[in-house]
């Protein structure tokens, strides 16, 4: 497919821009999942910024492709990726965790664009696939409905029901990606509940199974487009993106002990300026470093 | 207050899960969007009329009451009206989670019928006789609760509950049960029907044990004690000002549900009494123990809920509001 340096120059940017806003809001919040935030960086970046066909001066366009974020507890991620995708202002983000504001996990009623509230794991699979018969009875074919799956939640019972039933009735506009980061909120996954052979499962069950390293970008883009257009076969495609959990944050990769762990606001800044540093920009670091509050502290990881 | 026509007469025609399919497909006429889920049960449930109606929107999900609650959320955030039908003891206990957070959490246009419950439910026993969803459901946020005295009455629940914008959980009874209202009933959240007159205790009923509570109330008149007897079959919203009213009247009530007495229908009676009139109460319902297989009769009896233990409790409680004047 045809794809120009300037594109995948600004999905890069996008990517970096959602890692660097989700630090922000979860340093910020003093609480928050840093690690499965930023590690699906790449894969927001690809779906908001090239995949799908959405519209934010019309979030309700009954055409629209929708996206579940199954995974809710890396809405700061989502949060980061509508802001920059033009849903609302930056300052909408700072609110995160606060009263009346953008919920720790996603509740569709606080945040334009946000297609389904979560939290408990293993449940927004059987929404996308709700959300894509709901396609299918309205006739619209070039719609497409996309679920980002952790992969440690593909441990709920749920999920398999759900997967089963999408290649029951041969769901080809439903695409998940599975945030394939193999760390869970207290270990390695596969010393919490291994998973293997996953891309097995799936096709097992009646899907299309592509695999990519979730962090390229390039990768992502060609495996979307193949689900997209390509592989229409009537079966559901699942796309296992492998990641790193906490991707492009020292300390934070690969790391289970950050999976819930807000950085205070010095180690923020330091992370902030490597990310930068990373991405070949002018070092920045933590926005709200001197600013002074009373909240609670929860940054206490584990 | 004014009182409604009372005509205890058995309906011989339909059973309460027929006079549901009925109105599924009577419903399914008025509003396109609407879409039924079935998860393995509709022969049963008799979910299996709008099947035949409206087979374009009918899904089968399987044996899967997760997948379907959800499904359920999906197809309503794209417009839809989605009723995932199946046993009350699996949209209450097995379906949960997702209930509350796929559903009830974002307020959305999901009705849920839970089929078969209390005490009349075959002889499936204990994991199918649904006690405790009238607490598990109205424990939940945004969530209004129903339980119908008869046919008419779950005709009328499933109109309103089309009605509001949000989740309803109504309970199906298997049944035949004694007509209590007229063709021109109607059902308001939030509002209870008097149905008889009376001065001395009144009688709470929701359910079938409203019928039941008609049946104590003669019981108690023939001993000379007048009863009145008002159906709840709005458990979510409460009608607050109905039991004040009564209440302040009669001076003690008993409450009536086919369910477990904690958390359910008397607890919320409770809870009304509690905060705007304290009165003495008695609660007739399953209490903290297991539904086994048995007949009909039987479990009523076993469990102290047939109208002998409702008129029992009603002498029991007026006999403590005596003793409280005394003092």
């Amino acid at each position: 497919m045809q794809f120009s340096a300037d594109k995948l120059a600004e999905l890069e940017e996008m990517a970096y821009h959602i890692r660097r806003l989700s630090i922000e809001m979860i340093t910020y919040a003093k609480w928050g999942h840093i690690g499965g935030s930023v590690s699906m960086a790449e894969i927001l970046s690809v779906l908001y910024f090239h995949s799908m066909t959405i519209n934010p001066d019309d979030p309700h366009w009954e055409e629209r492709d929708r996206l579940v974020l199954s995974k809710a507890h890396g809405s700061p991620a989502l949060y980061a990726a509508l802001h920059l995708r033009g849903y609302y202002p930056e300052e909408m983000l700072y609110t995160y965790c606060e009263l009346g504001g953008f919920e720790g996990h996603t509740d569709m009623s606080r945040t334009p664009g946000l297609e389904s509230s979560g939290g408990p794991l293993g449940m927004g699979l059987s929404v996308a696939v709700g959300m894509a018969l709901a396609m299918r009875f309205k006739e619209i074919p070039r719609g497409r409905v996309y679920c980002i799956l952790g992969d440690g939640e593909t441990n709920e019972g749920n999920v398999w029901e759900a997967v089963m039933s999408a290649s029951h009735y041969n769901l080809d506009n439903l695409i998940a990606v599975i945030d394939y980061n193999k760390v869970m909120a207290k270990g390695f996954l596969w010393d919490q509940m291994g998973i293997e052979p996953f891309g097995d499962k799936w096709r097992a069950f009646g899907w299309d199974v592509l695999e990519v390293d979730g962090h390229d970008i390039e990768a992502l883009v060609e495996a979307t487009h193949k689900a997209r257009w390509v592989m229409l076969r009537g079966k559901p495609i699942v796309i296992i993106a492998h990641t790193v959990k906490g991707r492009g944050l020292e300390m934070a990769e690969f790391n289970y002990k950050w999976h819930t762990h807000a950085p205070d606001p010095p180690t923020a800044d330091r992370m902030l300026r490597t990310l930068a540093h990373n991405y070949g920009r002018t070092e920045s670091g933590y926005s709200h470093l001197e600013e002074e509050d009373q909240k609670e502290n929860f940054y206490g990881g584990e | 207050m004014e009182e409604s026509k009372v005509a205890v007469v058995q309906d011989t025609i339909v059973e309460m899960r027929d006079a549901f399919g009925q109105a599924l497909v009577e419903l399914g006429h008025d509003y396109p969007q609407m879409i039924l889920l079935d998860a393995d049960l509709h022969t049963s449930s008799k979910a299996t009329y709008f099947k035949q109606a409206f087979p374009e929107r009918f899904i089968q999900v399987g044996i899967a009451e997760q997948n379907m609650f959800g499904i359920a959320a999906g197809l309503v955030l794209s417009g839809f009206i989605a009723f995932p039908s199946t046993f009350a003891v699996f949209a209450s206990r097995r379906a949960l989670d997702q209930i509350a957070i796929s559903i009830c959490f974002p307020n959305l246009n999901v009705k849920i019928p839970g089929s078969y419950v209390g005490l009349p439910t075959s002889r499936a026993g204990a994991s199918h006789n649904c006690i405790e969803d009238i607490a598990v459901m109205r424990a939940m946020p945004n969530m209004r609760v129903a339980d119908a005295g008869d046919n008419a009455d779950l005709r009328a629940i499933m109109r309103a509950a089309m009605e509001v914008e949000g989740p309803v959980y109504f309970r199906i009874t298997r049944y035949i049960l004694p007509t209590l209202f007229g063709s021109d009933h109607k059902f308001e959240w939030g509002k209870g029907h008097l149905l008889k007159n009376g001065e001395d205790v009144t009688l709470f009923g929701t359910g079938l044990m409203t019928g039941k509570c008609i049946e104590a109330a003669d019981l108690l008149e023939k001993d000379g004690i007048s009863a009145e007897v008002i159906h709840m079959g709005s458990i979510k919203p409460i009608d607050r000002d109905l039991i004040a009213t009564s209440v302040s009247k009669t001076g003690c009530a008993v409450t009536a549900e086919n369910a477990t007495v904690i958390g359910g229908f008397g607890a919320a009676v409770a809870k009304v009494l509690g905060e705007e009139c304290p009165v003495p109460l008695r609660r007739i319902g399953v209490r903290d123990r297991w539904v086994d297989s048995g007949g009909i009769d039987e479990l009523f009896t076993h469990h102290g809920m047939q109208p002998s233990d409702i008129a029992k409790s009603a002498k029991q409680v007026i006999a403590t509001k005596t003793n409280t004047d005394v003092l």
